[in-house]
């Protein structure tokens, strides 16, 4: 059994917290829904930027928004991961549960994988991508979005505001998201080839802050950190923190999710990479149909002025 | 090996698992190969000593559900 000190400061989440959360919320994820299949589908118009087709395709965390989309794109091999079997089972590809942080595939097993709102509650970001590197195979695509910096920003705000009138204090209730400069470098150090890290925003807006505590429960998306404060809230927290909320505005509550989105390819040596200097065979000069000349040579040309 | 009346081998313990996925799967700790104990309905990996169980045909690759091998 691998050890999970509560003091480890690489371990924010707590996962075996996270699967339980997910197990329950496999029964009411469905009412999410929208929202999941908005975000897949966001994701995955990526794959019309390629003309590469895929055979063999790893669908992380989907529940249920993103294998039937890849299936319906004509790729006769998905497998379903999930942290909680029971969510890999009603994902839509073949169910398997694992942990993103301990991917259970053999090298080059897949040559795309998707990841959609899902990695969010990763540990051990690096080293999933990896992982995740390496189960695909050379030239295989990953594709992956996380809820960026600033989600959920007004409701973490209410939250603190409530809580520091209360209790004197402020503890994580909602779970830190990364920045999209901190993608990009991920992608590269775990040996993605031509990675990007982009930003798109989800418009969301819900009719009360409660409709949208409802749908976080129902997704599975309460807190899993860590240093959350164990104690029972005081009762007047959530009351409180709402009615920051409700002062927000009379068309519904607008909750834009920030959206970050990863591409990487496993490397392959058809992709286009910087060649090793001096290793050209050609002289620039002869593409170019011109002279070569010396550093601090003129060009031939007249320097202004004089025309033919 | 135990047969039902039709000739064909009772379904093992945990439900079948599709061939796709045993042809990928590897123990998560160690990387390695599995082998499938089709009798217990459990992948076993024997360099990390421990078997991943295999419920209604969903092999549990966590390291925390499985059974530690004597």
């Amino acid at each position: 059994m691998r050890p999970m000190p509560r003091t480890d400061p690489m371990r924010i989440f707590d996962r075996r917290l996270l699967r339980l959360r997910r197990d329950r919320a496999a029964a009411t994820v469905g009412r999410v829904a929208p929202v999941l299949d908005a975000a897949a589908a966001l994701l995955l118009d990526r794959l019309d930027d390629t003309t590469r087709r895929f055979s063999r395709a790893l669908d992380i965390g989907g529940r249920g928004a993103v294998a039937p989309l890849l299936r319906a794109r004509g790729i006769p091999l998905v497998v379903s991961m999930d942290l909680s079997p029971r969510m890999a089972a009603r994902a839509g590809g073949l169910a398997v549960a694992g942990d993103e942080e301990w991917l259970p595939f053999a090298p080059e097993s897949f040559d795309l994988v998707v990841a959609s709102l899902s990695l969010h509650w990763v540990n051990d970001l690096p080293g999933a991508l990896v992982q995740i590197r390496r189960c695909l195979r050379p030239d295989g695509l990953f594709l992956a979005s996380l809820p960026g910096f600033g989600a959920l920003q007004p409701l973490r705000e209410a939250l603190a505001a409530a809580e520091s009138t209360l209790r004197g204090g402020v503890s994580p209730r909602i779970s830190p998201f990364p920045e999209l400069a901190d993608l990009a470098g991920l992608l590269q150090r775990a040996g993605f080839a031509l990675p990007v890290a982009d930003r798109e925003v989800l418009p969301l807006r819900y009719r009360t802050p409660m409709a949208l505590l409802r749908d976080l429960q129902a997704a599975g998306e309460g807190n899993a950190v860590l240093a959350r404060d164990p104690r029972i809230p005081p009762r007047a927290l959530l009351p409180m923190a709402l009615g920051h909320l409700e002062g927000a505005g009379e068309e519904g509550l607008a909750m834009p999710l920030p959206l970050l989105v990863m591409t990487g390819w496993a490397p392959h040596e058809s992709q286009s990479r910087p060649a090793r200097p001096g290793s050209a065979d050609r002289r620039l000069a002869e593409a170019l149909g011109t002279v070569e000349r010396g550093a601090g040579e003129g060009t031939g040309r007249p320097r202004s002025g004089g025309s033919a | 090996m135990e047969q039902t009346k039709s000739g064909h081998p009772a379904p093992p313990p945990g439900g079948e698992v599709d061939p796709a996925l045993l042809e990928i799967l590897v123990c998560p700790l160690t990387k390695g190969p599995l082998r499938y104990d089709r009798a217990r309905g459990e992948l076993v990996s024997e360099r990390a000593g421990l078997a991943y169980p295999i419920r209604d045909g969903i092999p549990i690759m966590l390291p925390d559900e499985a059974r530690k091998l004597d």
